[in-house]
């Protein structure tokens, strides 16, 4: 007999509450974000400097065998915190995680606004925060995967190709930089990405908006530095402001001559605007028309 | 008892949505009409949970609509008037996707969307992406996303907007095999009064946030009208004269059929009486059954 002529049949399995229930807007929204065209030549581009920074430990651990390549000083590589810093804060890093943001987290929430799918999430046993957890953390992966991964990966293989625990010893901080660094870094896109794409029912604005915030409050930076000639105007600059908080972290001189907080307060702040403005826009769709 | 709500109140600002609307309706499938701004969408919202009252409470299958709206949701199903679905999804993914929100386990999930899509007539299609179904086949997804978790009671926010005749056919028996064969409750809101009449065997009018009528199907149209459609030949001044005197309302259609609602206490005997005195032959005359319509329109006050 055929479902059909059965009729309607019921389940007999058991409705669970989970501990994340959000997994499942993750899952799908990694997969998604997959079968985006060209995401995956973009993403495998982004881990590029990882490689580089990864041969780089390798080079300055095994300087002998490559003597005959070098004609200048042999300390040319040194594996210190600077070196973590530059591999975090290098502009190539951010621009990379800024176009993941684009193919990832344009659509997060517009597609959501224009296909009107936030009644089908609520009408749910999810909460707010479930429906914010679960498309945060698909930004959170593509993130953790340029940022946390390689920084843990680079740490270890330094010690690996070391042979020693010098390293970790000379800098025990460092790992707990690695790991703050990058909760800040993906935080803050996180909340980027999903302020801007509650914005607009259309993923493209939004991918513009994202990619063109970027790029313009850093040449909004280089234009008013060009003209007074004073650093503060770095805080205009979500690059500057990322880099100028990435130094401190890695306990490094910052870039630029202004305290790093005035930074993170800049970063936080937008973050707060960030969580207000989802909190309304989607409470605002939420209900059954 | 799927749910009981008492002395429900509303308001957006100023303007009252609810005024002290109480319900306790327990099974089969109940329509929910009402004219634009009558307070069903708001009625919908909190027996959700999206909505709480200003005054009033009520229960949802038990559970309280104030505070556990998170398990209202997960044993109720709902399908929305607009259009809705996740882009890039097909079919099987989109239903197992929010099988697995409301609770079920993965593997679970994506062997009941398979169930349910065959049960909504969507199994060759049920690959697609969801992009490119045809409205009907959207209508029916949404309510395969609304089954899936096999809820108890299911809203259905109107559930043939935008569909050709044969679709609607398609899904009112599905939402009649669904309620009438299963023990699940079905709330639908509907404009359509004609689908309200074809799937509900209780009717729930609200008017300017008020309950205007309320009762089963049968009850309603049996005790507040003595309809009968009657054919006459001859001349029908005077007998529409006559007739108006006894208090009856009538109605001429444009085929030449006089609808005559007789007041209570009236006997038809007097119709026939009044016509033989006027010299009119009665061609045709028999007790109409009052549509839902008809009852629509004196709850809510028009003609």
């Amino acid at each position: 007999m055929t479902i059909k002529e059965k009729g309607y049949t019921h389940w007999d399995g058991e409705l669970k509450e989970g501990k994340f229930p959000w997994r499942p807007i993750t899952r799908w929204g990694i997969k998604l974000t997959f079968k985006k065209k060209f995401f995956k030549l973009l993403f495998f581009t982004s881990l590029v400097p990882a490689l580089v920074y990864l041969a780089g430990i390798y080079i300055s651990e095994r300087l002998e065998d490559f003597r005959f390549m070098i004609k200048g000083p042999t300390e040319f590589i040194q594996t210190n915190p600077a070196y973590f810093k530059s591999y975090f804060t290098n502009d190539f890093l951010l621009f990379m995680m800024v176009m993941i943001l684009v193919f990832c987290g344009a659509g997060l929430i517009s597609d959501d606004l224009k296909y009107n799918s936030l009644q089908l999430y609520f009408s749910r046993p999810l909460k707010k925060k479930d429906y914010f957890f679960g498309k945060a953390f698909v930004i959170v992966f593509f993130l953790f995967i340029v940022t946390l991964i390689p920084g843990l990966v680079l740490f270890f293989m330094k010690l690996i190709f070391s042979g020693s625990l010098k390293f970790f010893v000379s800098y025990p901080w460092l790992l707990i930089s690695i790991i703050g660094y990058s909760f800040l870094v993906t935080g803050f896109f996180s909340f980027y990405a999903l302020f801007l794409s509650s914005l607009s029912k259309n993923r493209r604005y939004v991918a513009i908006f994202i990619f063109g915030l970027y790029i313009f409050s850093d040449i909004l930076f280089g234009i008013f530095y060009g003209i007074f000639r004073n650093q503060y105007f770095a805080l205009l600059s979500i690059k500057s402001n990322l880099q100028q908080v990435g130094s401190f972290i890695f306990n490094q001189k910052t870039p630029y001559d202004f305290s790093w907080f005035y930074s993170f307060l800049i970063l936080f702040f937008i973050c707060v605007l960030a969580g207000l403005v989802l909190k309304k826009k989607v409470r605002g769709v939420e209900i059954v028309k | 008892m799927s749910f009981e709500v008492r002395d429900l109140h509303f308001s957006y600002g100023k303007v009252k949505a609810l005024d002290g609307v109480s319900l306790d309706l327990s099974q089969g499938a109940i329509g929910l009409l009402g004219p634009n701004g009558a307070g069903k969408s708001t009625l919908l919202r909190i027996l959700l949970g999206f909505l709480s009252p200003e005054k009033g409470e009520g229960k949802v299958l038990g559970y309280n609509i104030k505070n556990q709206q998170p398990m209202i949701r997960r044993f109720v199903g709902y399908l929305p008037e607009d259009d809705c679905f996740i882009p890039g999804m097909d079919a099987v993914s989109f239903t197992s996707y929010l099988g697995e929100l409301s609770g079920m386990p993965h593997q679970e999930a994506m062997k009941r969307a398979h169930e349910v899509l065959f049960y909504v007539g969507l199994e060759e299609s049920r690959y697609r992406v969801v992009e490119t179904y045809s409205g009907g086949m959207k209508q029916r997804l949404k309510l395969a996303q609304a089954i899936i978790h096999d809820p108890k009671l299911i809203f259905l926010d109107e559930p043939t907007s935008g569909l050709d005749p044969q679709g609607r056919k398609e899904i009112l028996e599905l939402i009649l095999d669904i309620s009438s064969k299963k023990d699940i409750q079905v709330l639908i809101s509907s404009h359509i009064l004609v689908d309200i009449e074809a799937t509900c065997s209780y009717v729930v009018i609200l008017n300017k946030g008020k309950v205007a009528a309320q009762g089963g199907m049968s009850d309603l149209k049996e005790i507040k009208y003595s309809l009968y459609e009657i054919k006459i030949k001859g001349e029908t001044k005077e007998f529409l004269q006559r007739l108006k005197i006894m208090k009856c309302k009538i109605e001429e259609t444009e085929d030449g059929i006089l609808r005559v609602y007789l007041p209570p206490g009236q006997n038809t005997q007097e119709i026939f009486r009044i016509a033989a005195e006027q010299g009119i032959q009665i061609r045709h005359f028999i007790k109409s059954q009052t549509s839902l319509e008809d009852l629509f329109a004196k709850a809510v006050g028009v003609d």
